[in-house]
């Protein structure tokens, strides 16, 4: 255990509150210290509510104090990405066009942790409107604690900025291809993305209704436990929300792997473009697995590599669908030249076209619950490289090379799992020789989070690397050097 | 399939969208691609494509 207070996890910190060993407030300082004085350069946060935040640390306080202890999430300090509704906060959706909106509501999963006692402290730094490919951030340039000259990835780029920086203990982020795994990976944190329909989309501003889920960042996988046990659940305002009960994720987190049947999908595991030190990573993380006693095979899903296309074809034009009235027509020019791309080419995807994409879907979607059927996880690296810089990272389309490389492979070991609708967690994996995080990625039954949690966490507790943190203190010396080498 | 700047053009024109001439080649290039995509997908799935429908994203609760 970390003696930072900031960068312990949530539920050591809560562990910590219960007992009066540790004031909400003594922790929302430390958090609000670090944003201070790191955040200038990181770019996690584009509203943080300092006073609000510290005011609820008082009446949380207050509570625990009065014998009034609501859980193992009261007095937490948690973040939440910039796409979820906050009543009285602004809601910028990382985006100029939305830098007025202020909600008068919050999002359900808000709401709970709320209710929980959990704090909220910020709204975290994003790639416009969600979608991933923003070029220049209005809110400031999210960089990678582990090395700023690196892309945190996306696109909840500052919630996962935020949790490896002890900026807050566990943020929400919103992932429709990748968005919460793919940097909770690149900043060597754990990320889940549920189930579609475990956890409420309502208050979320998201429009790709057939794969947006809001899932929890965190440090450890218990903290994910403990945070998906929250906001999961049944909602009367996001009608595809499930019914079905929700488990006891923490406990049921902790009953190993030994006679678990775990699957290496071949392509998301193996392409060509993967780099050598994921792969090795991978090797090194499937002998743990098999150390610890679960069964390991190799499986093909031959249709996996259609899933980036057939995302983009549907989801990518249903959100652009919203778009073009509202903005795209009239707003061109507020729109990141990469985020307008993107949605433009949505907008200009025949019908006939979506509708035959849609069929495709449940094809893949098919094969990936096949394979499912036949094991209780699959295992891919989340990412295929560690993060990249941030100017090679940026996806300028000029030729259909770069559509093929900067765009479509790059997302193949995530977008499968986010068209199969099931649960699939990343979890940190190891480094680069760079010291960039690496990350693997397990996915379960649909509503069998309690499986990837279970895996994630046995294979956390005989790994180092969530002890692991980026060395703030360098962050600062790193930037002036860039400034001088960038005036 | 490689559309051409103007059949883009045209596109958009029909959902009245007007895309700026310097952002023109990038948004042909995406649609290009992802149609070329769909293309290959159909070569490949087509027939299977016919013989299913399209699901809703939740599942049904008898089979999970």
């Amino acid at each position: 255990m970390t003696n930072d207070i900031a960068l312990m996890s949530a539920a050591e910190q809560g562990q910590l509150i219960r007992t009066r060993a540790l004031s909400p407030v003594e922790l929302m300082r430390a958090c609000l210290d670090r944003i201070e004085r790191h955040d200038p350069i990181l770019r996690a946060y584009i509203t943080v509510c300092a006073d609000s935040a510290l005011e609820q640390a008082r009446q949380a306080e207050r509570e625990i104090a009065a014998g009034q202890y609501r859980g193992p999430l009261h007095g937490i300090p948690f973040g939440v990405k910039d796409q979820l509704c906050t009543r009285g906060i602004r809601t910028t959706l990382g985006s100029r066009i939305m830098a007025d909106y202020v909600p008068d509501r919050d999002a359900t999963a808000i709401v709970r942790l709320k209710a929980a006692g959990a704090i909220l402290i910020g709204k975290e730094n994003l790639h416009e409107f969600g979608k991933g490919g923003t070029h220049v951030f209005p809110y400031g340039q999210p960089r990678n604690p582990w090395n700023i000259e690196h892309n945190p990835a996306g696109s909840s780029s500052g919630s996962g900025i935020a949790v490896a920086c002890g900026f807050s203990s566990g943020s929400l982020g919103e992932d429709t291809g990748g968005s919460i795994r793919s940097p909770a990976a690149a900043n060597g944190v754990v990320g889940m993305r549920p189930t579609f329909g475990r956890v409420s989309r309502h208050g979320g501003v998201m429009y790709g209704w057939t794969a947006d889920t809001i899932g929890p960042i965190t440090r450890s996988v218990e903290d994910n436990a403990l945070f998906l046990q929250t906001i999961a659940g049944h909602d009367a305002e996001d009608p595809l929300s499930s019914t079905r009960p929700v488990p006891d994720y923490v406990s049921e987190m902790r009953g190993g792997v030994r006679g678990l049947r775990l699957a290496v999908v071949r392509e998301m595991t193996w392409p060509d473009g993967v780099s050598p030190e994921v792969r090795s990573a991978m090797e090194r993380a499937i002998v743990v697995l098999r150390e610890l006693g679960a069964i390991i095979s190799e499986i093909s899903l031959k249709l996996a590599k259609h899933a980036v296309p057939l995302l983009m074809l549907t989801s990518d034009s249903d959100i652009a669908s919203m778009m073009l009235k509202r903005w795209l027509r009239t707003r061109w020019n507020d729109f990141d030249t990469g985020t307008r791309s993107r949605l433009a080419a949505g907008c200009l995807i025949p019908a006939a076209v979506y509708h035959r994409a849609m069929r495709a879907r449940v094809l893949v979607r098919r094969e990936i619950l096949d394979a499912l059927a036949g094991c209780d996880a699959l295992l891919s690296p989340t990412n295929l490289n560690p993060p990249g810089r941030i100017d090679a990272a940026r996806e300028t389309v000029g030729s259909a090379g770069d559509m093929q490389n900067k765009v479509l492979l790059r997302r193949i070991s995530t977008y499968p799992f986010s068209m199969a609708n099931v649960p699939a967690i990343a979890v940190p994996a190891g480094q680069s020789a760079r010291g960039l995080p690496i990350s693997l990625q397990i996915a379960a039954k649909p509503f069998d989070e309690s499986c990837a949690l279970r895996v994630a966490y046995a294979y956390e507790q005989a790994t180092p690397w969530h002890q692991r943190h980026p060395d703030l203190t360098a962050i600062e010396a790193d930037a002036k050097r860039l400034t001088r080498s960038n005036p | 399939m490689n559309l051409t700047r103007e059949q883009v053009a045209a596109l958009a024109a029909a959902v009245e969208l007007d895309i700026p001439e310097p952002d023109l080649d990038g948004v042909t290039i995406r649609v290009s691609a992802l149609l070329s995509a769909m293309k290959a997908i159909e070569d490949e799935l087509g027939a299977d494509m016919d013989a299913v429908d399209p699901v809703p994203p939740i599942f049904p609760r008898e089979d999970f």
